[in-house]
């Protein structure tokens, strides 16, 4: 019940759009014929969009690819910044240290998205690429929060003793300090992906990894802009879509980061009856 | 001293969190100018009742009766003062600020030379010497024992009438105890009361008025200060009161050959971007079936030692040898068996371990790590080995964290033990232990090393009560070993100027050393 108080409205708001994201191709049909642009009504719930198809089919399309793309760059990102984070934090060998992060520092100083248009602009990317390319410019900001937090966790005692007992480097690496951290990682996740969300669909809005027809949240919002004034469904519903995914992954770091703050204090004496 | 108004009371507290009492009806008055000394082990409920006063209570709790400080404000200086200190602002700003506040009713020009004289006057009374330069500094690049006085002064700034101190001498050395004790003592003469929360009967002795004892969160026994110390009438203030060990820790008969010896150790810390020497040590040995007790006052770099007789610390040249043959400075280069032969038992037992594993599982890993021993007969082995210490299973199938302090010590000896280590390299074990649970632990040592195969003991202390049994006693002082020799020499014939001092400190707060 608790549980349910806490997770409950994160979970209910990034639902949709997850939901819409993974089933929706599932649900989609034949794709119907094109009528006239921009139009209201005439057996379309939400309209047509600036070639004529059917906003309904075009936002049950088009949350994979955005989604899809996000959750792969973030875990990418991770998959790069956990080890780098975990060895540089328990070495003991200076050079190591700055051999890992200060190349990471350097990208760090260059904007995340000046450098995927730069790199697109000289590679044109596919989806995959795309999402290659959001989690090498994420990686920096993760591999730095995985080292700043394992650091702290490597210096307590508790690596001493398991030291003492001859532990492998994985045991220590791993099995404490990784674990150890897994709360500060998760929320982090959370804060970075909610970050990829933005790059990806920015990439989109600007035409990066995608078709200018591609069916796509982000390109949907971008190409019918020209007929938000007679059509606006076509532009409102992906962008909440994705507004409310991003929300709801929030909403549901915050839930998760509550747990552990303590619970109000205990009454003073005499104010109860 | 009864004539003087109570300035607080409590009557009747009990506070419950999840069902479990944590302080069952405890009532005591507190008067101005006097020092009430709340007395007990770890976990009796001593800090509840003093956040009481300060109307704090843990997380959840559940509380009944009355606490009545008839507005007075109450100052806390707690165990680790630095925790309630800002770590980035000057000491000076922060006293200021505060100083401030109060001198807003005088005219513009005038307030800032007042606000200056109250932080002035308050670090007077707080015995803060060398005030103009500890207000230069941040809370950092302050000593424990200057962090605790600038607390102190921020409570007195403020206008505290009642302070509460948590534990101001535990861990602290004899020369260090002593300035807290005229600290105090200073305090409660400028008709400010005192609430001491400790277990450290000496200081208790010598400060307070009243004294209650308190046990499982109850007051078992409580009166003027000589009476229950000199003639407790229930059982457990007698056992609280009981003498330390003065049994030699080794057998005398099974000291054998050179086990370990240390020679021409330098070790430095880095600090900043330099390189600074903490430890020189020309030469020590350790004999096999010998306790050797290093005694200094804390940065005295006896930590360091130890560390580097375990490899911890690497940054150091010279030798460490293991019967003859030398240990790799880190213990990354050190084989299973010069691990296992080297085992060091961590001051802070909480931290040594990982607070989301069981204990019996943690300690087994020893087994499988240095033996090679399967997973099952090292759990057995492990069973029976915190058994053997006092740790049923119930308790070591727990988390570290819902074991108590003493506990957690005792399965970290045991945690070592299952290495069937030549050396045990024991740092500061008993400090912060209560006195009962510090007799236990120090006993349980004596039983382990008189056993067949048992180890010999390195025991890292700053408390001579506790270095007192053991066979050879090396006092350290910035660094450097200032004496060294049998513990009767040391103990009734100290050689060095330190020593003297050491032991005199510690005779003056009653408990004479007793060799």
């Amino acid at each position: 019940m608790k549980r349910l108080r806490r997770y409950g409205p994160g979970a209910a708001v990034a639902a949709v759009p997850l939901g819409l994201a993974l089933a929706g191709p599932l649900l989609v049909g034949e794709p119907s014929a094109r009528g006239a642009s921009f139009t209201v009504g005439g057996g379309h719930w939400l309209g047509t969009d600036f070639v004529g198809r059917d906003v309904v089919q075009q936002v049950l399309l088009g949350g994979r690819p955005v989604v899809l793309v996000a959750l792969a760059a973030t875990a990418l990102a991770y998959l790069v910044a956990l080890p780098l984070g975990l060895i540089s934090a328990l070495t003991h060998r200076r050079w190591l240290e700055e051999v890992l992060m200060r190349p990471l520092d350097v990208l760090l100083a260059v904007p995340s998205l000046l450098m995927i248009l730069l790199v697109a602009a000289a590679f044109p990317p596919g989806a995959a690429g795309l999402a290659l390319l959001v989690a090498f410019v994420s990686i920096p900001d993760a591999a730095r929060i995985v080292r700043a937090a394992a650091a702290e966790a490597a210096s307590r005692p508790a690596v001493e003793a398991l030291r003492m007992q001859g532990e492998s480097w994985w045991r220590l690496a791993v099995g404490y300090v990784g674990r150890s951290i897994l709360r500060t990682l998760a929320a982090d996740a959370g804060i970075r992906l909610t970050g990829v969300l933005y790059l990806v669909a920015t990439a989109a809005f600007l035409g990066i990894g995608v078709a200018p027809d591609a069916a796509d949240w982000a390109v949907m919002v971008d190409r019918n802009r020209t007929g938000l004034l007679i059509q606006p469904w076509a532009v409102v519903v992906p962008a909440l879509l994705i507004v409310a995914l991003t929300m709801g992954s929030n909403l549901l770091v915050d839930a998760a980061m509550e747990k552990h703050t303590p619970p109000p204090k205990g009454r003073r004496p005499g104010s109860r009856p | 001293m009864n004539e003087n108004p109570v300035i607080a009371t409590v009557s009747g507290l009990t506070v419950e969190v999840d069902g479990r009492a944590l302080v069952d009806r405890v009532s005591l008055r507190i008067r101005p100018g006097t020092v009430t000394a709340l007395v007990g082990a770890s976990g009796s409920g001593k800090t509840t009742t003093g956040l009481a006063l300060l109307g704090e209570y843990p997380a959840g709790a559940r509380v009944t009766g009355e606490v009545d400080v008839r507005g007075a404000r109450i100052g806390y200086v707690p165990q680790h003062p630095a925790a309630v200190l800002n770590p980035a602002r000057r000491t000076g700003s922060l006293l200021r600020d505060m100083a401030r506040r109060q001198v807003r009713d005088l005219p513009r020009s005038r307030r800032r030379d007042a606000a200056r004289q109250r932080v002035t006057e308050a670090l007077a009374d707080a015995q803060l010497t060398g005030s103009e330069e500890v207000l230069d500094r941040y809370p950092h690049q302050l000593s424990g024992g200057q962090q605790q006085r600038v607390v102190l002064a921020q409570a007195l700034l403020l206008g505290a009438r009642v302070i509460v101190a948590d534990e101001p001498t535990t861990g602290q050395d004899a020369l260090t105890k002593r300035r807290v004790v005229g600290q105090l003592a200073a305090v409660a003469a400028r008709g400010i009361a005192v609430l001491l929360l400790s277990h450290d009967l000496d200081v208790v002795r010598e400060l307070a008025d009243e004294v209650l004892v308190m046990r499982g969160g109850r007051v078992v026994e409580q009166g003027p200060v000589h009476r229950v110390l000199d003639a407790p009438t229930h059982p457990w203030t007698k056992e609280l009161l009981a003498e330390p060990r003065t049994l030699p820790y080794a057998d005398p008969e099974l000291t054998g050959a050179e086990l370990l010896t240390v020679g021409g150790l330098t070790a430095r810390h880095r600090t900043g971007g330099s390189r600074v020497t903490v430890l020189s040590v020309d030469r020590l040995t350790l004999r096999s079936g010998e306790c050797l007790a290093v005694v200094g006052r804390s940065g005295s770099g006896k930590t360091t030692l130890a560390r580097c007789l375990a490899g911890l610390h690497r940054d150091h040249t010279g030798t460490v040898l293991l019967e003859g043959k030398a240990l790799p400075r880190s213990l990354r280069d050190r084989s299973r068996e010069q691990l296992a032969a080297v085992q060091y038992v961590f001051q802070d037992a909480r931290a040594a371990f990982d607070e989301h594993r069981p204990v019996l599982d943690q300690v087994a890993r020893t087994a499988v790590r240095l033996h090679g021993t399967g997973h099952r007969e090292a759990t057995a082995e492990a069973r029976q080995v915190l058994t053997d210490l006092g740790l049923d299973e119930i308790l070591a199938r727990r988390l570290p964290g819902r074991l108590s302090g003493g506990e957690l010590q005792r399965a970290a000896l045991a945690r070592a033990l299952l290495a069937r280590p030549r050396v045990l390299v024991c740092d500061e074990i008993t400090s912060g232990l209560d006195p009962v649970t510090r007799r236990s632990l120090l006993d349980l040592l004596a039983v382990l090393m008189r056993r067949p195969n048992g180890p010999s003991v390195v025991l890292i202390t700053h408390d001579l009560d506790t270095a007192a049994p053991a066979t050879r006693v090396a006092v350290l002082d910035g660094g450097q070993v200032v004496e060294e020799g049998p513990r009767e020499r040391i103990l009734t014939a100290p050689q060095h100027p330190f020593t003297a001092a050491l032991l005199g400190a510690s005779r003056g707060r009653g408990a004479a050393a007793r060799p």
